[in-house]
């Protein structure tokens, strides 16, 4: 469960079934979301609205496919919505809306999800629970002012169950961060907001579980996951090309992408 | 009428352990009590009113009624996409305080001043919007607001030492503040928030029926049999007209198939920034809506209706 390869061919059909765009975006989240579902997280496999589950906040709201990805290995959703997907009537959108079992939070709007973030850790906080908060946002996200409050407030009250993971693909939508508007140096700016931030190989599943998984002990400060991901990783084609932002999948790009993935 | 918020938020407090209040650095002495009484149930989240609409919603999540408090001009206008999509998409029962909404900071300028908030968040499905015009429509309005289990809006305007209704009221629908002199029903006054205390002012001296309407959506349906027999109908309104009150009226009879002729006029703020400082009363000069204008408007208005004066 929760494999990479496996995780990306359900992209890919998504991606195709759907002629959705945001191939790219949901690519470079992939091993986070592995990482997450595959033993980081607590949650139930058996119930997305489990009363104790962690909550997971996809507020680069861009790569939902990812959770869908996901999703289709917990039988969330099914073969039959991945064929549909995109069509007139279906229930799964192209951005993350919250009406899904399993998305916490809508998200198409970039710099919504963080703030909610911040908000059920703060409300997680003052009930003393237990429960995490994992929010995963883009570096180009990152432009949005309301991200920068919501960091404040979550390093003002010590929002120590909160994990912010940045997918930081290096890109946004119409070219690479750097250029567009820069939000480096990620680590420097999460630790001089009060977070504890870490970077790591956003595909390197083992050291990125190993980043994610928190440790003993109490710590009074949010945390940063700086993760540093490739923009369509994966497939060789679509891999750091920012067309596959906005690109669909064609007969001969989606055979391609599953001869790669098989 | 902001002198009754206080209480309503204290009383929230006490009966309600979900309860928390959350201000964008803004309201003063309005939040006195509360953080006496129950220091932990306001939150300050300093000017970052984007994030504490999030913040709410993630509050909500995890079980909390938060009520969320700004300056109109700031909260919902400011954060209007926050509204749409944290709050009113997942239909999440946070009230929203709207304080000084109108021209009440008149010598602040435009920034301040907010005469759009009822028409921007109409459209937005699941919220319910309210414009109490005194003590005690607040807290009707403030008591259904808290019982919604979807977003609420209360529009706090320029607040009269005076009430207007002698006592309390029971709920939200349209409201006769002065009933009409026998004979002379052919004009009807319709108004909302502090524009209801100029409308009565009106209505008494001429023997009008003055109709105050708390809640503006769900649209307050039950105005149209209040209307009776009239002729015309002015509406009054500390807000643009269009988008607003006035809008509403001619909504509402559209929809009702009211085939008689039935004129209404709008007496609400013109689609213009103020242009000077001054008090209040001169802000609203500037649109027309001073007390003394406005009853010289009203006036013509009610002389074109032929309608006898008492």
């Amino acid at each position: 469960m929760f494999e990479p390869r496996t995780l990306r061919r359900h992209i890919v059909d998504l991606a195709s079934h759907g002629r959705s765009a945001h191939l790219g975006c949901a690519l470079s989240l992939v091993e986070i979301c592995a990482a997450l579902y595959g033993g980081v997280m607590r949650y139930d496999r058996q119930d997305p609205a489990a009363p104790d589950r962690d909550l997971l906040v996809l507020s680069k709201g861009h790569g939902v496919m990812a959770l869908y990805a996901c999703f289709c290995d917990l039988g969330w959703i099914t073969d039959g919505d991945v064929r549909a997907y995109l069509g007139n009537g279906t229930r799964l959108r192209g951005l993350c809306e919250s009406d899904v079992p399993g998305c916490e939070v809508s998200s198409g709007s970039l710099g919504h999800g963080l703030p909610v973030a911040v908000g059920m850790a703060y409300g997680l906080a003052r009930l003393q629970s237990d429960r995490r908060v994992w929010c995963i946002v883009g570096d180009g996200e990152m432009n949005e002012g309301s991200m920068w409050e919501a960091m404040l407030f979550a390093a003002h009250h010590s929002l120590d169950k909160l994990t912010v993971i940045v997918d930081a693909n290096g890109f946004q939508a119409m070219g690479r961060t750097d250029e567009v508007l820069s939000t480096e140096p990620l680590v420097a700016k999460f630790e001089a907001f009060g977070f504890a931030a870490v970077e790591c190989d956003g595909h390197d599943l083992p050291a990125l579980t190993a980043a994610l998984t928190p440790h003993d002990g109490p710590r009074h400060a949010p945390r940063a996951v700086i993760a540093r991901t490739v923009k369509g990783h994966g497939l060789s084609f679509a891999a750091d090309d920012n067309r596959w932002h906005y690109t669909r999948l064609d007969d001969a790009t989606r055979a391609a992408a599953l001869e790669e993935l098989r | 009428m902001r002198h009754a918020v206080s209480p309503l938020l204290l009383e929230a407090a006490e009966s309600d352990e979900r309860f928390l209040v959350l201000s964008g650095d803004h309201g003063y002495e309005l939040f006195d009590a509360l953080r006496t009484h129950h220091p932990d149930r306001f939150v300050n989240v300093g000017v970052a009113e984007q994030s504490m609409i999030g913040i709410a919603a993630g509050l909500c999540q995890t079980g909390f009624r938060p009520c969320v408090y700004g300056l109109a001009s700031f909260v919902p206008i400011r954060v209007l996409e926050q509204v749409k999509m944290d709050l009113c998409f997942g239909s999440l029962p946070v009230v929203i305080l709207g304080d000084g909404a109108g021209l009440v900071y008149s010598v602040l300028g435009a920034s301040h001043q907010c005469g759009e908030d009822v028409a921007c968040l109409r459209p937005l499905p699941h919220i319910a919007i309210y414009s109490p015009c005194d003590a005690h429509e607040l807290r009707a309005c403030w008591i259904e607001a808290r019982g919604n289990s979807t977003p609420s809006y209360l529009r706090i305007g320029k607040s009269h030492p005076d009430d207007i209704h002698p006592g309390a009221v029971q709920g939200t629908s349209p409201k006769i503040v002065h009933e009409a002199t026998p004979g002379s029903s052919t004009a009807v006054i319709v108004a909302t928030g502090a524009m209801v205390r100029s409308g009565l002012s009106f209505a008494r001296a001429h023997g009008l029926r003055c109709i105050s309407v708390p809640r503006l959506k769900p649209a307050p349906l039950d105005l149209i049999p209040l209307l009776g027999d009239a002729e015309r109908v002015a509406v009054i309104e500390e807000h643009a007209s269009s988008g607003g009150l006035w809008s509403l009226v001619l909504e509402m009879l559209q929809a009702a198939g009211t085939n008689r002729s039935l004129r209404v006029e709008a007496f609400g703020l013109r689609t213009m920034f103020t242009a000077t400082a001054g008090d209040h009363q001169h802000a609203l000069g500037e649109h027309d809506l001073g007390d003394e204008q406005l009853a010289r408007r009203l006036a013509a208005w009610l002389g074109a209706t032929g309608a006898p004066s008492p």
